[in-house]
């Protein structure tokens, strides 16, 4: 007993500070002022959470640290709301990727029939630099004067105003020699793909492979034709089908990125570690930048799904088991009403948290993830396929992210700012809980969120110490810049955070 | 592990063989705008001159402030994500006391690095007890936190809050419109004077020590040096120097925003340094031209979206050309020479065929 | 007898430093061979070569007659290598049976194995559910071994099973290992030579990143100047004494 509390001074001391100020809290607020407080705190340690667990993760795996994790969160952000509020730019953008994928993929298996290697290496070399240049250039030939702006153009956001989907998408004739050009940039990049790296460690797909890309490439044509049908019918639907719509994109889309991320631009840099957060912020860099060329640099907002919108007789709830019925935009907590969107997205962050946890706990890709976070060069030589469980790991940390940006949507709103908050907090959340610990980032991005909605409530209700006439009132900037300051003060105490080991 | 090989010392040992260059550029520089001035044949002082003398002088600015960047980073191995924060702590303090307080230049220079002594202290003294990742969030962290402050509506009267600070006073001789030449001059000065202070540290025992640190600091540690202390030497020079920079930057532009202290500004430190060269000191210099000429013209080209491109390059960068311009070119030095012999052996041979021995060398 | 292992001239680098400069070694099947030199010779480095861990830059590496190298580590201990490295290291923050699971490569590997690992080890039945961190160190060494049991592998490539150990535990682990030799052949790398001479039918010596040379432990164990000159005056007196405990001075860097 006596050993376990000294192992776990930190923590204990943590709780205690904890206690004390909700004890505080209780004496100097209402119960229900301190209720939402609470409330709100979870809720924002809900997302940060759906952002550290990621950053711990991979950090934890393969020692990367990524500074894109909030570019991915807000890319999520952008991606959920377009499928929720503004399906057409998705389905005219939808096809083109899928193009590029599945030429992609065929090419590498017309990679695996080529001759292995050509008889000088640097004919090799300018082979497949070659083959790069030309489906860049390929690429940007298919996409030459494509127009996303009046497809970002809905109805109620956008500086351009309503331009109806009929103007603002291209006629079938013009879309689809886009997608061949297209198809065949990506071959051209698959074939140049395949040919990279040394002989031995070449992989060529099977011909299921060029069978899945065949079935892309179909695909992306298939749209075509059902663009306009398609874009009706998902805007008749419901908001709470379409808002679960948009969460997979996100999951999924933020999959994807994640795993595009790890295999083409992180594994060449596993030996240079210093490079990789270098490049990690050049990611973050560019899909900044990239949002801000598709999507504008103006917000948006995301309307609450019908779920937790309803208002009028009965609201708000007067519990959380009637909303289950009445679906009111606020529940009654203690007297005070509370957005109940907010109770599902602290819902949504306990619901992903003990997945994971059993992910990690109970299966056997678990077991290879704990055991990578202590030695994965050991995992190895076990004779499992480690680099696969990187990429996995890392796509599963990026989709958290984006499903985090699509659930924080309709609360914080979709804008260029949402990237770098919530990954400074993400960064806090991390840091507190100790890199590498799942139950770290957890309980940090709780004690993150605990500490916005708290200070935001001092600065804003004003602090008045005894000798003062009148209460200081600052603005929630100042809350926001003193999580910063819990930061270092976990820095200067114990570096490895709460729940990390020691080096 | 994985002792890196980055080139640093190739250009100092050879730097006695090529003393003249330096010179020689800053000759060019001086020389800079009655050449365009002759070439254009339009006066010094208006037109096309006067347009690149602006250009160069933000490339004088950036200059210093990738150089500050790579002593962290590319000379001591400490990667800062927060350089931003002394860049622009410079830039507001510049203007607060420009604006607010009614003192000389030269006394706001003064204090200029007095504020960054004491910030990058302070900023040292917590950051630089842990490493590698936690350092980069660590610092990340520090400088978010003054773009937040910058931003804050509390200090309104002092920040101009999230529309920063605008119509600096400069003194008359001084004025960035009027007179851009002397301007340039003292940019240009300023630049050199900095690198010169650069590279009299880097080639002094403490600038060796810190290579030490870079390459290896428990071995550092080892034969006896102490390392936290170097460690925070080479913060405070480099964020002495980077306030230095903000300094000038906010004189130039005559404002200072929240823009200053953003990420984006750490971002183009990086740039600058990861195009030039890591680990030298003409590197980052020779980025910060390539950078701003680079974004000029892409700006010209692809309108405002050209940070984008520039992204991508940089990403390509990383990825393949690690060393940037300077560190490729030692590296490779060697070899594009042998390329280029084997190239014109054949014309020489041709041409000098009738000299023996003309071929060996 | 066929050799299971072939190693030819193998030049191996740890980023700029050249480790392995030409290391040649043959195993055959069925034995035990010792690997022994003084530290930093180079043997656990050879191991890493082998396993892939280390990729040697140039040389052959064969494993049952075909080319192994250039693989990576995880395609070639899937082939049928178990390697157990030094410092007992095993995953802490998993309990026994998932320190076991994880080397599954088929899903009843434990189930197959499992009379044979705990008849060796028996203490990891009784610690089953228990984090590998909280077990003592020649549990944990005793684990480390198990794990490279589970799958059938077919060569073992063992590092320093002693090292930091009891007497009374090194005793328990040669006996296993002597067990063990009749499942699959062992390469083992151990700097307590009266282990290695009681446990091993041959022996390589590495020099400065060299192997040269190679014999029979028989006849190694005769020749006192071959043992000084190559593993140190420590080694040689020890082998004078054979009734000294099978605890012996770890060899002595230049001594």
């Amino acid at each position: 007993m006596v050993a376990y509390l000294r192992r776990n001074t930190a923590l204990l001391v943590t709780l205690g500070i904890v206690l004390a100020i909700l004890l505080w809290m209780t004496n100097r607020y209402e119960p229900k002022v301190t209720a939402s407080i609470i409330l709100s705190g979870l809720t924002l340690g809900a997302l940060y959470f759906l952002v550290a667990s990621g950053l711990s993760l991979i950090f934890g795996l393969m020692d990367v640290l990524n500074f894109a994790h909030g570019m991915l969160f807000m890319m999520g952000a952008y991606l959920g709301f377009t499928a929720y509020a503004n399906p057409r730019l998705l389905l005219n953008t939808l096809p083109l990727v899928l193009a590029l994928l599945g030429g992609a993929q065929v090419g590498r298996w017309l990679g695996g029939m080529l001759p292995d290697k050509l008889k000088k290496p640097w004919l090799d070399t300018a082979l497949h630099l070659a083959l790069f240049v030309l489906s860049v250039a390929v690429i940007l030939f298919a996409v030459r004067g494509f127009n996303v702006q009046p497809l970002v153009a809905n109805s109620a956001t956008a500086a351009g105003g309503a331009i109806s989907t009929a103007d603002a998408q291209e006629a079938a004739s013009l879309y689809i020699p886009r997608l061949l050009w297209l198809t065949l940039a990506g071959v051209l990049l698959g074939l140049g793909l395949s040919r990279v790296g040394p002989v031995a460690t070449r992989r060529h797909t099977r011909w299921t492979g060029a069978l899945i890309g065949v079935g892309l490439v179909a695909v992306a044509i298939a749209i075509v034709p059902l663009r306009t049908p398609a874009e009706t019918f998902l805007l008749s639907v419901s908001s709470n089908i379409r808002f679960v719509l948009a969460l997979l994109v996100g999951l999924v889309a933020g999959g994807a990125l994640g795993a595009l991320m790890e295999s083409a631009l992180i594994r060449p840099l596993y030996s240079r570690p210093l490079y990789q957060i270098l490049l990690t912020l050049g990611v973050s860099f560019v899909g900044t930048e990239l949002i801000k060329t598709i999507w504008g640099t103006a917000g948006f907002y995301m309307d609450i799904p019908a779920f937790a919108a309803a208002s009028g007789e009965g609201c708000p709830s007067p519990n959380l088991w009637s909303w289950f019925s009445d679906h009111c935009a606020s529940i009654d907590v203690l007297g005070r009403p509370f957005p109940s969107y907010r109770i599902f997205i602290i819902g949504l962050g306990l619901v992903i948290f003990i997945a994971v946890a059993l992910l990690l706990q109970r299966s056997r890709i678990g077991i290879i993830i704990r055991a990578g976070v202590q030695d994965s060069e050991m995992v190895q030589a076990l004779g499992i396929n480690v680099r696969r469980v990187f990429t996995l790991v890392f796509a599963l940390g990026s989709a958290l992210a984006a499903v985090g940006g699509v659930a924080a949507a309709p609360f914080l709103g979709v804008n260029l700012g949402l990237g770098a908050e919530v990954q400074l907090q993400g960064f806090i959340a991390v840091v507190i809980g100790g890199m590498g610990s799942y139950i770290g980032a957890a309980v940090g991005a709780l004690l993150v969120g605990m500490a916005r909605a708290f200070g935001d409530q001092l600065v804003l209700s004003g602090i008045q110490l005894p000798w003062m006439d009148e209460a200081i009132r600052m603005s929630p900037s100042i809350a926001r810049a003193s999580t910063v300051l819990i930061m270092a003060l976990v820095l200067l105490v114990r570096p490895a955070g709460l729940f990390g080991k020691k080096e | 592990m994985t002792t890196s090989t980055k080139p640093i010392h190739g250009a100092q040992t050879r730097r006695t063989a090529r003393n003249w260059l330096g010179p020689i550029v800053v000759l060019l520089l001086l020389a800079f705008p009655f050449i365009l001035s002759l070439l254009s044949g339009q006066p010094v002082d208006t037109g096309t001159p006067k347009f690149w003398q602006g250009m160069l002088i933000q490339v004088f600015i950036l200059a210093v402030f990738a150089m500050s960047y790579d002593l962290l980073m590319g000379y001591t191995g400490i990667l800062s994500f927060g350089h931003a924060m002394f860049f622009g702590a410079g830039a507001y303090a510049t203007g607060i006391l420009l604006k607010h307080s009614g003192w000389g230049l030269a006394a706001v220079l003064l204090a200029v690095v007095g504020v960054a002594i004491v910030q990058s202290v302070l900023i040292g003294v917590v950051s630089l007890r842990v490493r590698g990742v936690y350092l980069a969030m660590a610092t990340l962290a520090f400088a978010q936190m003054f773009f937040i402050l910058a931003q804050a509506t509390d200090l309104r009267a002092i920040t101009g809050a999230e529309d920063g600070l605008h119509g600096i006073p400069v003194p008359d001789w001084l004025n960035p419109t009027d007179q851009r030449l002397t301007f340039y001059f003292v940019a240009l000065l300023f630049m050199v004077i900095m690198y010169l202070i650069a590279r009299r540290v880097v080639d002094s025992p403490p600038g060796r020590v810190m290579v030490a640190i870079r390459e290896n600091e428990a071995r550092a540690q080892m034969i006896g040096y102490n390392t936290f202390g170097y460690k925070l030497m080479a913060v405070t020079l480099s964020g002495v120097m980077a306030a230095l920079a903000g300094f000038m930057n906010a004189l130039w532009n005559l404002n200072a925003t929240p823009d200053v202290l953003s990420v984006e500004t750490t971002i183009n430190a990086l740039l600058m340094t990861i195009i030039g060269g890591v680990g030298t000191l003409i590197g980052p210099m020779l980025g910060a031209g390539v950078y701003q000429l680079l974004g000029y013209w892409l700006n010209a080209t692809f309108g405002p979206r050209w940070p984008l491109i520039i992204g991508v390059i940089y990403i390509l960068l990383v990825l393949f050309v690690p060393y940037g311009i300077v560190g490729t070119w030692q590296l490779r030095r060697n070899d594009m020479r042998a390329g280029w012999a084997r190239l014109i052996r054949p014309l020489r041979t041709g041409l000098e065929a009738d000299t023996p021995g003309a071929t060996k060398k | 007898m066929t050799n299971i292992l072939e190693v030819d001239a193998i030049h191996t680098f740890i980023g700029q430093f050249h480790i392995l400069e030409g290391v040649s070694l043959a195993v055959p099947a069925g034995s035990i061979t010792a690997l022994l030199g003084r530290n930093g010779a180079g043997k656990t480095t050879t191991l890493r070569s082998i396993i892939g861990l280390n990729a040697p830059r140039s040389g052959r590496i064969a494993f049952e007659g075909s080319d192994i190298h250039g693989k990576t580590a995880y395609a070639i201990a899937s082939l049928g290598i178990g390697y157990v490295p030094e410092y007992r290291a095993i995953f802490r923050a998993l309990t026994v049976e998932e320190n076991l699971r994880i080397a599954e490569r088929s899903k009843k590997d434990l189930a197959r194995r499992s009379d044979l690992i705990f008849g060796l080890f028996p203490d990891l039945k009784r610690f089953y559910k228990l984090p590998g961190g909280q077990l003592s160190g020649g549990q944990q060494q005793m684990l480390a071994i198990a794990r490279a049991l589970v799958p059938e592998n077919r060569l073992l490539l063992i590092d320093e099973p002693s090292e930091g150990l009891a007497p009374i535990l090194i005793e328990s682990i040669v006996d296993a290992l002597r067990q063990l030799s009749a499942h699959a052949t062992i390469l083992l790398v151990e700097q307590n030579f009266r282990m290695a001479s009681i446990l091993a039918d041959r022996y390589y010596i590495l020099d400065d990143g060299q192997s040269v040379h190679a014999g029979q432990m028989a006849d190694l164990v005769q020749n006192r100047e071959l043992i000084s000159r190559y593993l140190g005056a420590g080694y040689a007196a020890a082998v004078a004494a054979p009734e000294s405990p099978a605890v012996m001075p770890t060899a002595q860097q230049g001594a």
